[in-house]
């Protein structure tokens, strides 16, 4: 935002939206239309917010208004005991509305996808009963009546209406202001792949419930805004279903994860709503009206109008372009040396990074990893090798926290992690990449690589993740691993052979002591085997200890010092490439007793 | 004492005829993994086919169960076919949104079509009770958990014992392998659904004689039948049963000795304590934590 | 792609734009203007969980409508009832009234039906200053408010629907008289007041309280409560309901196989040949209930109305809705007789305060609240038929049925 005049036409429109949005009160007196723009920002106030947690972090919630009549309630029942105007409670109501997202945030850490959603649907309808059954605090179901607010005639819903519209503003800031920062990218990490978020530092309970805090706030706010403007309040009405059914489908059909998509789909579902109560026949055209579209964007557009749109409007200027993605590898291959070295990476060399002891993994009556031990010494270049199905992927998966072992112990830097969570062990130092890869694929490159988080602090949160010293940092990794020019292309537009230099830049993001690569060579071409060989080797002399699987013997051979052989889940042996090469048991364990080799040590 | 029992012997009854719905839910969540919040509203358009039937033609409801179940089943089979296919490969919230926009059009549709009053089946056994000792049992509600325990058996041995059956169950616990052998895995979807949602047939002509009814109803149900089956442990149907008798027994233990008032909270309190305690319910099977979330 | 988010908020502004500069309101307001009719406006719920009483009402205001019109009109104007449809939802009668009064610029309002209507209703006329007479919303609380432009057009609010029933119970001689009761309700800013007015007056001349318990308007099951009360074994037996689950509740007595010696429910016995289908014509007998007004009942101007409705809407009883829509719109056809214009409404409500006015549910007349300060008709099901029993000025059967059949 560093232009002072914006010289694209669409901000135009925005400041045309709000100038309008402001100044119609002033010029008409229609109560009607007033009426309907303040249900309007309601539910566009509601639909922003769901925006953080649903269109950002992809956990779809049901449940938003219950926030709505958490903000109605507070309002409503310090307004009947205390005789101030109620608006000096609506900051209040944001903090109770931020509670209980703190709460709901707590019970829902460990579900995921439609277990979410149930307890979310659950939360409201038991919140609304709780009312219901406390008519001693809440009047139960003959609902409470707040104090009227009598202005003067000509101005009488002004003060709700640019209430509600300050909050509109105040809410689209923070969409804006999340998405921009490492916060936000964590979240739509989460949406994507939340396994692979939790591996590379995003601490998603944490993610989660600021997640859910966001959504909250401004909504219970307006909440009890709306409870002055309509004067009465009862749980039927404050915790209806449709309400939250009529935010989610404003916010999908007008673009999650879109910052003014869920603005545009309340300003038309409303109206829409209005509309079908009186011209249509009542609350059945509604329920039809609703859930036919809610079905249609679900089935149809589900990612809204405006990313929809934007993709169409997208394919048209890009029409005759060649996509930037088929490109050639740039020659000679060039490998600029990083400027920061990492700090703090002090080694020692011979002492013990990571030490694996007797730990065990069964799936059923499959013993995938059975008492495997090993030792990784710092500062070296450590292979892990072994024939297919004999438990390499999984020991990394112990290690890197995706799954606790039935028994042993893991140890890495002094320190017992095997009972620490992923993210936990990343920030601890441990990075990972996967055999298949796994990005965030409907974020950028250059997102990718911003979205991990090194240890846990409030201001790396905080920070700018489009701009700014993480994401100069980001661009720099890009440019050591040879995708920078590819910053701003989708992840999932990438080949495969790019994707895995992504996810190296990702890990290296984290600036671990430890990198886990599976399978670094395998599937890419020989130039770009050489370079990622190559890469490691700087890495490596920079203070970096890797731990590599994988099966293309030359390069392992080339590079690697131990060599680690795992068969049936236990390791069976180690030492120097050309001891690793001779053993009979690794021979037996890859080739079976009945081969006998014409040549050894190809 | 004999509030107690007879507590109880409600409770039960009415859990029988609970576990007959919340049997065809597991059924789609165990093959399809879609939550089918559409399946209350099922229940209340088959509860008000009964209801059409037995004012048009007097016919007893429990007998109009042989045609509200294949009316479903074709029903069910339409739905799949035009919708809730084509959301497979979406992420699993896609699953509920849809199944509950669809259940808001049904009850938007039922609305227009019968009305937002009241309704019951009022056959003349409506009334009646069987009295043991002290207990009463109300012979509607005997019938209904009569009928719904013979359809349940009959789901069972289709189950166990046809090959369509094996192969629903197949492709519930590997869909590659079920390929691979030869089974039709996106025809057995389209089938398994149309099963669930006959269930809801049968569920709901027993439901339109014991409740009165409205399209509203069907938040009240689907919260009940989401309860027993996370209970229950999501997918496993004799998990289904056991779900549903505790539930019946809840509710009704809930509704003598603390509140009424509090009945309808019975289900949502199990939902958030299995969730939060144990999210795979009593008899479900155990996620398998190699499972890439990719 | 980043630009495209920005045509959102355009577009949002042109539907604005659109919809504030196209939109047009129907008629303009009349003001003085003799010439013109003068508008009265209404929202009731035509459609959506109300709707039954809701049409009823309507009929009630197209009866007077007619009538008045008839008659020369009011103030030597023609009237004309609008009507929008609230579906029943809190929102939309909010945004109706807004309509009504800023686009469709009527002169009158009208109120809607049921006190969680009435309620968001009422505030939007109070803010406006306009007289605001509604023909059924009994909730006590809709009066604590401090509004002063709002009237119930029924004789009591629901607190005190009771009174003439707890005044003859209590006046039984000591054999007769119940000395326990059971207070089961619907969870319903109607229905509850009733029992709990009832169960103060009772409680206070020593009848003992075995049960009570409430219920939500979605719990079905009414076998546990019916079991409960069995156990209890109430003298008495006041039930809150509106009409399904009094229905219902009844039958799940008669599973249980309970009758009690006294049985008193709110709404449901007076919905005439749908409770007695809906219960059975046996056990209806000996049933007491409160209502407002009696097809048959000697009020001025009553015999008119039901051959009225009967010409325009066929044979048969309207129902009490229809007549407290009526009452409604006499008690603002008086209040604008009276004072003479239909500018100043604070006046119309100021006059209708200090003034009692004749309607065909009887002379009606409020504190300074708004809330009706008269006495409800206590009906009784007798011989497969309801009538009027209390008091005794109005009634239609001079017999009270001692105890409930069967007892």
């Amino acid at each position: 935002m560093s232009r002072v005049l914006p010289r694209s036409p669409w901000t135009w429109l925005v400041v045309a939206f709000w100038v309008v949005l402001l100044l119609f009160p002033v010029a008409s007196s229609d109560l009607f239309f007033q009426n309907m723009i303040i249900l309007s920002l309601v539910f566009a106030i509601g639909a922003v917010s769901l925006n953080i947690i649903s269109g950002y972090g992809g956990y779809v919630s049901l449940g938003q208004s219950a926030f709505l009549g958490i903000g109605a309630y507070t309002v409503g029942l310090l307004s009947i005991r205390v005789d101030v105007s109620p608006f000096v409670f609506v900051p209040l109501a944001g903090v109770v509305g931020a509670a209980f997202a703190t709460l709901l945030g707590v019970i829902a850490m460990r579900t995921r996808g439609h277990a979410f959603v149930i307890l979310t649907i659950a939360f409201l309808l038991l919140t609304q009963l709780v009312l219901l059954n406390w008519p001693s605090f809440t009047q139960g179901s003959k609902g409470l009546s707040l104090p009227l607010a009598l202005f003067d005639p000509s101005i009488q819903n002004w003060p709700f209406y640019y209430a509600l519209a300050a909050l509109l503003a105040l809410s689209v800031l923070m969409s804006w202001r999340i998405r921009r920062t490492k916060l936000g990218m964590g979240l739509i990490a989460m949406r994507e792949d939340e396994d692979k978020a939790a591996t590379v530092g995003v601490s998603t309970p944490t993610y989660k419930i600021l997640g859910f805090v966001a959504s909250a706030v401004f909504l219970s706010m307006a909440g009890g805004v709306y409870a002055y403007y309509l004067n009465f309040i009862d749980p039927r009405g404050m915790f209806d279903i449709v309400i939250s059914v009529q935010i989610v489908l404003s916010m999908l059909l007008g673009g999650r994860a879109t910052l003014w998509g869920p603005v545009l789909g309340a300003f038309i579902i409303e109206p829409l709503n209005e509309f079908a109560n009186q011209s249509l026949g009542g609350g059945n055209s509604r329920l039809l009206i609703f859930g036919g579209l809610m079905a249609l964007v679900v089935m149809f557009m589900p990612q809204g109008i405006v990313p929809f749109a934007g993709e169409l409007l997208e394919k048209r200027r890009r029409r005759g372009q060649d996509a930037i993605v088929g490109a050639r590898v740039e020659r000679p291959l060039v490998i600029r040396e990083r400027e920061d070295a990492p700090v703090g990476h002090e080694v020692q060399p011979g002492r013990a990074l990571l030490d694996v002891r007797a730990i065990e993994k069964r799936f059923g009556g499959v013993r995938a990893v059975d008492g495997c031990s090993f030792v990784v010494p710092e500062g070296s270049i450590t292979a892990l090798i072994g024939p297919n199905g004999s438990g390499k992927t999984t020991a990394f998966n112990l290690i890197d926290g995706m799954m606790r072992p039935d028994a042993g112990e893991v140890w890495f830097d002094g320190r017992r992690v095997d009972g620490l969570r992923p993210w936990r062990r990343a920030h601890l130092g441990i990075g990972r990449t996967f055999q298949i890869t796994r990005l965030f694929r409907e974020m950028t490159v250059l997102e990718n690589v911003v979205a991990p988080l090194r240890s846990f602090s409030w201001r790396q949160l905080n920070a700018d993740a489009v701009s700014g010293p993480e994401a100069a940092r980001a661009e720099e990794l890009l440019e050591f691993v040879g995708m920078r020019r590819y910053r701003d292309e989708k992840a999932r537009a990438l080949s495969y052979g790019q994707q895995k230099l992504v996810e190296l830049a990702q890990v290296l993001m984290l600036d671990p002591k430890l990198i886990l690569l599976d399978e670094p060579a395998g599937g890419i071409n020989p130039t770009a085997i050489e370079r990622m060989g190559e890469m490691i080797r700087r890495l490596n002399r920079q203070g970096t200890t890797f731990l590599i699987v994988e099966h293309n013997m030359p390069f392992v051979l080339g590079l690697c010092d131990p060599v680690l052989v795992l068969a049936r889940g236990t390791c069976i042996c180690e030492g120097g490439p050309e001891v690793v090469q001779q053993d009979p048991r690794v021979l037996d364990a890859y080739l079976g007793e009945d081969f006998v080799l014409e040549e050894v040590g190809v | 004492m004999t509030e107690f029992a007879q507590a109880i012997i409600l409770g039960l009854l009415i859990g029988g005829v609970y576990a007959l719905m919340a049997s065809g839910l597991s059924l789609i969540f165990g093959v399809m993994n879609v939550i089918n919040t559409a399946h209350g509203a099922f229940l209340i358009l088959s509860a008000f086919l009964t209801y059409s039937i037995w004012t048009a033609t007097g016919l007893d409801p429990l007998v109009a169960i042989l045609i509200t179940t294949p009316a479903m089943f074709g029903f069910g089979w339409l739905l799949y076919s035009g919708s809730i296919r084509r959301i497979r490969e979406a992420p699993a919230a896609a699953s509920v949104l849809l199944t509950f926009s669809l259940a808001l059009v049904l009850e938007g549709l039922m609305g227009l079509i019968w009305g937002n009053t009241s309704h019951a089946v009022r056959p003349a056994y409506f009334n009646q009770s069987f009295t043991v000792g002290d207990l009463f049992l109300p012979k509607a509600q005997v019938y209904g958990c009569l009928v719904a325990i013979a359809v349940l058996v009959a789901l069972w041995l289709f189950l166990a014992r046809t090959w369509t059956g094996r192969a629903i169950r197949a492709s519930a616990v590997n869909p590659q392998g079920a390929r691979l052998v030869g089974v039709n895995v996106a025809a057995v979807a389209t089938m398994t659904f149309a099963i669930g949602v006959a269930t809801t047939g049968a569920g709901g002509s027993i439901v339109g004689v014991l409740y009165p009814f409205l399209p509203g109803s069907h938040y009240l149900w689907i919260s009940r039948l989401l309860g027993i089956i996370v209970l229950g442990g999501m997918g496993s149907l004799p998990g289904a049963v056991v779900g549903a008798l505790l539930i019946g027994v809840g509710e009704s233990l809930t509704s003598t000795y603390i509140s009424p008032q509090w009945t309808t909270a019975v289900p949502y309190v199990v939902i958030f304590l299995v969730l939060l305690g144990r999210p795979q319910g009593l008899l479900g099977a155990r996620l398998r934590e190699d499972v890439a979330a990719v | 792609m980043r630009r495209l988010r920005w045509c959102a908020p355009a577009l949002a502004a042109a539907a604005l734009l659109a919809a504030g500069c196209g939109g047009s309101d129907n008629g303009g307001g009349s003001g003085s203007d003799s010439s013109k009719p003068i508008r009265i406006g209404a929202s009731l719920p035509l459609t959506g969980d109300f709707s039954e009483p809701g049409k009823a009402a309507q009929q009630g205001y197209q009866v007077w409508q007619k009538m008045v019109n008839d008659q020369g009109g009011l103030l030597g104007r023609k009237v004309q009832v609008v009507v929008r449809d609230d579906a029943s939802d809190q929102n939309t009668v909010v945004a109706d009234y807004n309509a009504l009064i800023s686009r469709q610029k009527v002169d009158m309002l009208l109120g809607t039906f049921s006190s969680l209507l009435n309620l968001p209703a009422s505030t939007v006329a109070e803010r406006n200053r306009k007289l605001y007479v509604e023909p059924a919303g009994g909730a006590p609380e809709i009066f604590d408010r401090g509004y002063k432009h709002i009237f119930f057009a029924q004789q009591a609010t629901a607190d005190h629907q009771g009174d003439v029933f707890a005044q003859y119970i209590l006046g039984l001689p000591p054999s007769e008289r119940p000395k326990t009761a059971a207070y089961p309700s619907l969870d319903d800013p109607f229905a509850l007041p009733v029992l709990q007015g009832l169960r103060e007056k009772f409680e206070k001349a020593g009848i003992k309280t075995v049960y009570t318990t409430k219920y939500a308007s979605e719990n079905t099951n009414f076998d546990s409560i019916a079991n409960a009360v069995k156990a209890a074994n109430p003298d008495i037996l006041m039930h809150g309901a509106t009409f399904a689950d009094g229905v219902n509740f009844v039958r799940a007595l008669d599973k249980v196989g309970y009758k009690p010696k006294y049985f008193f429910q709110t709404s449901a016995p007076s919905f005439a040949d749908q409770y007695s289908k809906g219960i059975g014509v046996e056990n209806t007998e000996g049933t007491f209930y409160a209502v407002s007004w009696d097809a048959k009942a000697q009020t001025p101007g009553n015999a008119a109305f039901v051959k009225q409705f009967n010409q325009m809407f066929g044979a048969g009883e309207p129902a009490e809705d229809a007549a407290d829509a009526f009452a409604a719109a006499q008690v603002m056809q008086a209040a604008v007789k009276a004072v003479g214009g239909i500018d100043d409404q604070t006046k119309l409500a100021d006059w209708i305060r200090s003034h009692s006015v004749n309607t065909i549910l009887g002379p009606l007349r409020w504190d300074k609240t708004g809330a009706p300060q008269g006495q409800f008709l206590i009906g009784q099901w007798q011989s497969g038929k309801s009538q009027i029993v209390l008091p005794k000025a109005a009634a239609t059967s001079q017999t009270i049925v001692k105890k409930n059949a069967g007892a």
